[in-house]
């Protein structure tokens, strides 16, 4: 009733378009009218108090205000513009073989130490990544680094995210920093000599494990495993590896070699399977040694998967393997988040990737080795290496030098026969000595280059 | 007469809104001035990720960037000092970031209740489920997402940094949460095993680069002192257990009392080594069951009677997992629940005998407790 009038009020009177405006006039006492006024006070009233309340006491705002402005209020005063609820379904993220289709996440994991100088070849490499750029998650660790490895890393990778090609920036990118404390010296030599490797495996383990733990999302279906020294693979790599939609799978890593070397040589190592031999030796190893392949010391029988290469094989080929190698292992998250690690400790007598291939297995997971399909690995001389090299350089320039010297006698004629006697002696002496027949060169660095040749082999 | 007059004039509509509009500047102007809030908005804002690809650990803003040419930036390159991270006997002045993680089948209201009550600040608190993708979870999940809009709705001194809810990816072997079919020897292996896995699921998909301790907190452990974390970190141990308790009512005694409930933490003895030995390598060894005598010390068992020492701390080398204190870093090494025969050992205590190997040590408060749903 009141609040008809109200409207009617609202209306001139008379109005053209109020019909009879008149006929609500006269209903309207002048008492109702009185006492609303005084309801408009006591509202006014009491609103004015429930103000000062809240003012005194702080805490009765949160609990009062929510429920008095209808929840529309809440969203503009307290909210941070913070999401803070996340939902994730695991058996949404299994991983299959057409990930690249599914849209599903993968996660690239890259150890990183002193390594500035294969920086630009890695980021070469990921360039090419034909699987989706954005499905790719990058994690980097750099640890212990002496070098501008980390500095160098940024700038690479703010380059590729600001590309303006929409389609090569990658997902989330994630730069880790920890140090280890290595003591280990990271050089070629120390690197891979025998005493220095069940510790050396154990840091390495612990480093992989932080990398994975701070990185790995409910989002991710696959993780790859990639060493920044790899210097030619696929750019199908990702794609060729899920393709056999196994729980762990490693391409043969070889790496080549200059052509006195042999021109190409196995590198990994580290991937195998197990002998009866080397789980006899496991059982006499007390709790804490850890085997490591590829060392005369532990001499275990076991097929290894960079041996049984062709170069003309079927590069779809599979083999089951019980140890794996590091250098580029696509997995599935899952096999991650069910437990699977790298071992920092000895697992069955192994740590690190190999102890990753045995604790998979362990858990009913498949880890399988592609015999034909093959990356390559950088190729870094070793100490040796570097001074046969160098030799090999010092005999390149004594021939030449030799060379030109006969060059230079043919023209000059008188003394010519002395001098050949000369080169007679030599040749004579250096052939006794060497069987490698490294003629024409001066005795004691014939000798030296074939001692070395005899240690290689 | 003017000012009724004007007063008849305006529509009461109009003048409501009015009233709205300006009760609605004061609260405006009033909301702020909390200053213990405006300081945890802050940091929680600092603290918070630009992008949706980041760590669950950390909240995302809801806007996001656009590039010049108007498509959506790509995610920023963000970079984490691992060094950096602490674990310290006084977490609460280090600032230090707690993540709590709780396989969850049945949500329990006094569970949220108690861990709402915990006076560590929120904004360094995280938090993680796993729920099975079951019927029961479904209805466990239903219920979590109403007290976390209550709660993350709420003050923002009482929100949470973050909270993810994970669906496992495994069926659970047993659909029964019935307490004594789910205790029998012959189901606990394949219970356990299970576990382990949405335990490790959860750990390791959750932790993220700024975590530094974990606690695990299982869904049916409704009463803890509210200065949990602060009790528990001030050891300053890799891992750390507290004894988990029930409260029953003595119908002889017609009073409440408490009695032990978790016998996974304990001392290991020669019989229980003995033991492992003759087993095959596919079997395990479990605590509390007649038809395996361990004699092992079980914590508790060691409480001190009437007079309590809370500070009380004894060397373990089996713990169990109601309610799990461990540095991230413990975790971050590898430490995980195996869901294999590990020494003939599985899950939480499979996880201590790991946490050994890593060359950490484990540790249990005999006379500070927790206390479990009774059911």
């Amino acid at each position: 009733m009141n609040r008809h009038h109200a409207y009617s009020k609202g209306y001139p009177r008379g109005g053209t378009f109020s019909p009879s405006p008149s006929r609500f006039q006269p209903r309207f006492q002048p008492a109702l009218r009185r006492r609303r006024q005084l309801f408009q006070r006591l509202f006014l009233l009491g609103g004015v108090t429930f103000l000062f309340t809240i003012l005194i006491f702080p805490s009765w705002r949160a609990a009062v205000l929510p429920a008095l402005s209808l929840g529309l209020l809440s969203s503009s005063f307290e909210d941070l513009q913070l999401e803070t609820v996340r939902y994730y379904d695991l058996s949404k993220v299994q991983g299959t073989e057409m990930g690249w289709e599914r849209g599903e996440r993968v996660l690239m994991c890259t150890p990183l130490r002193d390594a500035s100088s294969h920086l630009p070849m890695f980021f070469s490499h990921l360039r090419n990544l034909t699987y989706p750029h954005n499905l790719i998650d990058l994690a980097f660790l750099v640890s212990d680094s002496r070098d501008d490895t980390l500095g160098m890393l940024s700038r690479m990778l703010q380059e590729i995210q600001n590309d303006p090609d929409p389609k090569m920036s990658f997902g989330e990118i994630s730069v880790i920093q920890k140090d280890f404390g290595q003591k280990v010296q990271q050089d070629v030599e120390s690197r891979h000599g025998f005493e220095a490797q069940a510790s050396r495996r154990k840091l390495m383990a612990q480093a992989r494990n932080w990398l994975l733990n701070a990185t790995l999302r409910p989002t991710h279906s696959w993780v790859y495993w990639r060493d920044a020294d790899v210097e030619t693979a696929p750019f199908t790599i990702i794609e060729d590896l899920m393709r056999h939609n196994k729980d762990v799978i490693v391409p043969n890593v070889w790496r080549p070699l200059p052509d006195w070397l042999g021109g190409e040589q196995p590198y990994d190592l580290n991937s195998w399977q197990e002998s009866e031999t080397a789980l006899a030796l496991a059982e006499t190893l007390d709790e804490d040694a850890v085997i490591v392949e590829g060392y005369a010391e532990y001499a275990t029988w076991r097929p290894h998967l960079a041996y049984l290469r062709d170069p003309y094989g079927d590069p779809d080929m599979e083999m089951e393997l019980d140890g794996i190698g590091g250098v580029s292992i696509l997995a599935k998250a899952r096999v991650f988040r069910a437990g699977v690690h790298f071992p920092a400790f000895s697992f069955e007598k192994h740590a690190e990737t190999e102890g990753f291939g045995k604790m998979a297995k362990r858990m009913g997971f498949s880890v399988i080795g592609l015999p034909h399909y093959t990356i390559w690995h950088l190729y870094e001389p070793s100490v040796d290496d570097l001074r046969r090299m160098e030799e090999m350089e010092l005999e390149r320039q004594a021939r030449e030098r030799e060379e030109q010297e006969r060059a230079q006698h043919k023209e000059s004629g008188p003394s010519k026969a002395q001098d050949a006697a000369d080169t007679v002696y030599v040749y004579s002496e250096s052939d006794k000595d060497s069987e490698e027949g490294l003629a024409a060169q001066p005795a004691p660095h014939a000798e030296k280059g074939a001692s070395n040749g005899h240690a290689k082999h | 007469m003017a000012v009724a007059r004007s007063m008849r004039r305006t529509s009461p509509i109009s003048l409501v809104l009015a009233a709205l509009l300006a009760f609605g500047f004061i609260c405006f102007l009033l909301s702020p001035s909390s200053p213990s809030s405006a300081v945890s908005s802050r940091q929680r804002q600092q603290d918070a990720a630009e992008h949706p690809l980041s760590p669950p650990t950390k909240p995302f803003f809801k806007s996001q960037q656009f590039r010049s040419d108007g498509v959506q930036a790509a995610p920023p390159v963000v970079h984490y000092n691992l060094n950096t991270l602490t674990s310290t006997s006084d977490s609460l002045a280090n600032n230090e970031r707690i993540l709590i993680l709780t396989p969850l089948s049945r949500f329990f209201h006094g569970y949220w209740d108690n861990l709402v009550k915990l006076s560590y600040p929120h904004e360094l608190i995280s938090l993680g489920f796993i729920v099975p993708k079951t019927k029961d979870g479904n209805a466990a999940v239903a219920a979590l997402e109403k007290a976390i809009k209550q709660t993350q709705n709420g003050p923002i001194d009482t929100r949470f940094a973050s909270i993810s809810i994970l669906r496992q990816d495994f069926e659970p072997p047993l659909t029964s949460q019935d307490e004594q079919v789910r205790h029998q020897l012959g189901n606990q292996k394949i219970r356990r095993e299970s576990m382990s896995r949405a335990r490790n699921s959860l750990v390791f998909t959750t932790l993220g680069p700024s975590t530094e301790w974990v606690l695990w907190l299982d869904a049916d452990i409704v009463e803890t002192p509210p200065t949990l974390i602060q009790d528990l970190t001030s050891h300053d141990r890799p891992v750390i257990v507290p004894n988990c308790m029930q409260r029953y009512y003595d119908t002889n005694e017609k009073r409440w009392m408490i009695r032990p409930y978790d016998f996974n933490s304990w001392i290991d003895s020669p019989t229980a080594q003995q033991l492992a030995e003759s087993m095959g390598p596919d079997e395990i060894l479990l605590e509390g069951y007649a038809e395996l005598a361990t004699y092992r010390g079980l914590m508790a068992y060691l409480t001190n009677g009437e007079n309590l020492d809370p500070r009380r701390v004894i060397p373990l080398d089996g713990v169990g997992g109601t309610a799990l204190m461990v540095k991230a870093e413990v975790h971050r090494d590898g430490a995980m629940f195996p869901a294999f025969p590990f020494y003939h050992l599985v899950e939480t205590e499979g996880f201590a005998k790991m946490v050994k190997r890593l060359g950490y040590g484990v540790f249990g408060l005999p006379d500070y407790f927790v206390y479990h749903y009774n059911e």
